[in-house]
């Protein structure tokens, strides 16, 4: 009964069908809830309380006094009490019924209760008897395309190994050990409830066989991962509580309020008690899951404004609002949102106020990053979104990553704002971060001839003044990610930089320099320096650096990686400052550990040809 | 698709039945329910893929006992739509177990379409909800009158068997077609009622002869208007 026969478009038709019938029976679903809610309106009324003395002599439902031998009242025969003649309602093939059977009845018939009941005399056990057909296929369906949108290293946040029936594990991952634990320690909750359900322990297949023992094997089938326990909680959150376990809720509060000598033992034709045990288990681990893995069903959206003000040298980042936020706290449906801001990979991290019980927050902060604006290039900015539930717990609903490498960003925050899509959290953000990461931080300063009188007077003799003269100077402050997994021992690097600055038209210029540690950790210093650079030509101007390690174990020196400063702007921007220089980062790409030099050159000038900082 | 659906997504409906329709491929079953659910025709042929629905609310007005009309009901009618091909029968008769009624169709001017009845039966007795749910027998295409190959006669002894009515229906001119669906929605409706208030005496889900061997009484007829809101189906496949 799966979909695999079907051919893709087939299969397309077929879940847009199901989907429209899902939107028919959320709308049933909306319905029954209210029908329920007005049958326990009617029963509250006539519930007999401890305030009032029970007698005989007074109507089940309006408490009203009866006489003993004008208006008696009369035993209805669905709930065995005395009824005044009020509160009875005639239904036309069994005389008449008390208002409370009556509205029982009316609800069985329209919530479809009868059906449900009947199906489950035809097919006992095993099939869950609220679900559809179609609920299941689209479930199955859902887990099975969701696994291919999954990345080949599945974040282990939305993992579990598989397991089989007995609540066993079969395989185990790497990745999935920690969440193997928490199985465990989830299994070992649920059996530790059901022990406190006196009931449930009485009858011992109920307690194995738990309600989406169904779903579970068919996903199976699909998927020996089982990526998808999400879906699986989401099935018992989302089934409806059957008719009889409301009624006996009501029961339950019925007879707190009533006299010991009264017992409502009305209205429970039929009920089937096995399938409400197996209900209410369902019922009670759902709170729990949802407290164990918090990371259910994540959606949501986040509206962020990004904006630099260049003046204080501060990336401005208006957190506006979010909405459609799942539950932080599924349980008890709160959730008191917040947003906390992060500069990946290491810039300092923020916090908006806490909003409470709301799903739509709207924050309206902005919060501010003081960094300088090349610095931004190949950093992400996180946007994640926190429930703070009780005792300080904060459950992630999801986060938001915005690259800030190329973006544009405006004046106007609010002009800015934008919404975007919250996702589970990701450990390959972490790995796309350092990708992005890798380069070279560089000073350059480019200080015209103008600075030196023997040089001025050469451009003033020519009028067109296309040929001013400057001084290029490259200091390169920094590497990330490009000698650090090279150099075993700090003290000992021997990394050189090579640069090769390309003007339109004009020769090019090489230039060599020796990097040097200082101190510990990845700050360098290497001095190129360039002479007679024509000022006009350098908006067009093409500068590759190149890492080398000069003295690897092969004849030739070992290309680490290159990167390359060739955007107009950033030349613009550091002629416009040319006594303090400018820090650019400038993004590379790895070098292939072996191999042809001119080869990887070609590569890598290519892969760079495209610049990735602001 | 179902954006365009407004009238019909509020709640405000007293029962939800949902109906079923099978039998043989190219029997007409999704342009009989069109024909129903939109009062229109549409000749072309296009097979459905597996599964569809239609829907449609009406006006029900109960009958009492004394034969007196009652109250009146918004019913909300989800009506399924299967596909004939037997490529899809694991997925269509998997549905079967969700519906309340059934349509069973074949095609009057198809004697193989008519001898398939038998082996819908016997689908259903396994699929469906219970052993003896609530069937229309409906003979299609009744306006083909000169390409006829399945006599009322024989439909009629067939019907009577399995104690179902039987109706000849003609989507292309829309007659009897209505009657069919409320017919149909009458036995469920009634089938309700009886099930909730006879949980007691409920025995013959054991043995489904019940149904083959004692032809029901005809039943009374009960009005049933289409409500002011109709909408155009969902799915683009079926016309």
């Amino acid at each position: 009964m799966d979909l695999s026969a079907l051919e893709g478009l087939e299969r397309e038709s077929v879940l847009q069908v199901l989907q429209r019938d899902k939107v028919l029976r959320s709308l049933e679903e909306e319905r029954i809830r209210r029908m329920r809610s007005d049958l326990q309106e009617i029963r509250r009324k006539g519930a007999k309380s401890f305030a009032r003395q029970y007698s005989e002599r007074t109507c089940a439902r309006c408490q009203r006094p009866l006489g003993r031998l004008w208006d008696s009242g009369a035993t209805c025969r669905g709930c065995s009490h005395r009824i005044c003649s009020k509160c009875r309602i005639t239904s036309s093939a069994h005389g008449w019924e008390c208002t409370v059977c009556h509205a029982y009845r009316d609800l069985k018939i329209k919530s479809g209760e009868w059906f449900l009941e009947e199906r489950a005399k035809k097919f006992p056990g095993g099939l869950d008897r609220h679900d559809t057909t179609g609920e299941k296929i689209l479930k199955s369906y859902q887990n099975f395309s969701h696994i291919a949108i999954v990345p080949p290293t599945p974040p282990p946040f939305a993992t579990v190994p598989s397991f089989n029936r007995s609540g066993g594990l079969q395989t185990s991952k790497p990745f999935t050990k920690s969440m193997e634990n928490l199985f465990v320690s989830l299994t070992s909750h649920i059996k530790k409830i059901s022990k406190s359900h006196n009931d449930v322990t009485a009858d011992p297949a109920l307690l194995t066989a738990d309600s989406c023992s169904v779903y579970r094997k068919e996903r199976r089938s699909q998927s020996d991962t089982a990526i998808n326990w999400p879906f699986e909680v989401c099935t018992v959150e989302c089934r409806r509580p059957s008719l009889s376990e409301l009624l006996r809720q009501d029961r339950a509060e019925e007879g707190a309020e009533s006299s010991p000598a009264y017992t409502d033992d009305d209205t429970s034709p039929g009920a089937e008690l096995p399938l409400d045990k197996r209900g209410s288990v369902g019922s009670i681990s759902v709170g729990d899951l949802g407290l164990l893995d918090p990371n259910v069903c994540r959606t949501g959206e986040i509206e962020l404004g990004l904006g630099y003000s260049l003046g204080t040298s501060r990336l401005e980042v208006s957190v506006r609002a979010c909405r459609n936020l799942p539950f932080g706290d599924p349980k008890r449906k709160k959730c008191h949102p917040c947003v906390k801001l992060h500069l990946l990979p290491d810039g300092s991290k923020l916090k908006t106020a806490v909003k409470r019980n709301t799903t739509d927050p709207v924050f309206n902060e902005t919060l501010e990053f003081s960094m300088e604006r090349p610095l931004l290039a190949g950093r992400t900015l996180q946007a994640s979104v926190w429930h703070s539930g009780t005792l300080k717990r904060r459950v992630f609903l999801g986060e938001a990553l915005l690259p800030l490498d190329g973006w544009n960003f405006e004046e106007n925050l609010t002009q800015s704002a934008r919404w975007h899509q919250l996702c589970p959290r990701t450990k390959t953000a972490d790995i796309a971060v350092e990708q992005q990461n890798r380069g070279l931080l560089v000073r350059v300063r480019f200080s015209s001839s103008s600075s030196s009188p023997r040089q001025e007077r050469r451009p003033a003799d020519r009028p067109g003044g296309g040929t001013v003269l400057g001084q290029l100077t490259i200091q390169v402050t920094g590497t990330r990610n490009m000698v650090e997994n090279l150099t075993k021992s700090p003290g000992c690097v021997n990394v050189s930089v090579r640069g090769l600055l390309s003007l339109p038209g004009g020769p090019r210029q090489s230039q060599e320099a020796l990097l040097q540690e200082q101190g510990s950790g990845s700050l360098w210093s290497g001095r190129l320096e360039f002479s007679a650079v024509p000022a006009p030509g350098l908006q067009g101007a093409s500068l590759e650096l190149s890492l080398w390690d000069p003295a690897p174990q092969g004849p030739r020196p070992r290309l680490l990686g290159t990167a390359r400063l060739e955007e107009a702007s950033s030349w613009q921007r550091v002629q416009q400052t040319p006594a303090r220089g400018m820090t650019l980062a400038c993004p590379s790409r790895p070098a292939k550990p072996e191999g042809n030099i001119v080869q990887t050159r070609v590569t890598d000038s290519r892969a760079a040809g495209v610049p990735q900082h602001a | 698709m179902f954006c365009t659906v407004s009238t019909m997504t509020d709640g405000d409906y007293d029962y939800l039945i949902k109906l079923l329709a099978l039998g043989d491929s190219g029997v007409g079953k999704t342009t009989f329910l069109y024909r129903y659910t939109d009062n229109k025709f549409n000749p072309k042929f296009i097979t459905t893929v597996g599964i569809d629905f239609r829907e449609k609310r009406v006006v029900y007005t109960a009958t009492n006992s004394n034969g007196t009309t009652g109250k009146t009901f918004k019913v909300h009618l989800q009506l399924w739509d299967t596909a004939g091909q037997e490529r899809f029968r694991s997925l269509t008769t998997a549905f079967f177990r969700d519906a309340m009624g059934f349509l069973l169709m074949f095609d009057l001017t198809s004697q193989q379409s008519f001898l398939n009845v038998r082996n819908w039966m016997s689908q259903l007795q396994a699929n469906a909800y219970c052993e003896n749910p609530d069937i229309v027998l409906v003979g299609n295409k009744a306006d083909l009158a000169d390409q006829r190959e399945v006599q009322e006669k024989q439909a009629k002894e067939l019907a009577d068997k399995y104690g179902i009515p039987y109706f000849e229906t003609s989507a292309a001119t829309g007659s009897e077609v209505d009657k069919a669906v409320i017919t149909l929605l009458d036995l469920v409706m009634k089938r309700m009622e009886q099930c909730v208030d006879k949980p007691a005496q409920e025995a013959p889900n054991g043995d489904g002869a019940s149904k083959l061997a004692a032809p029901r009484p005809a039943r009374k007829m009960r009005t049933v208007q289409p409500e002011n809101c109709k909408i155009p189906p969902g799915n683009g496949i079926s016309p």
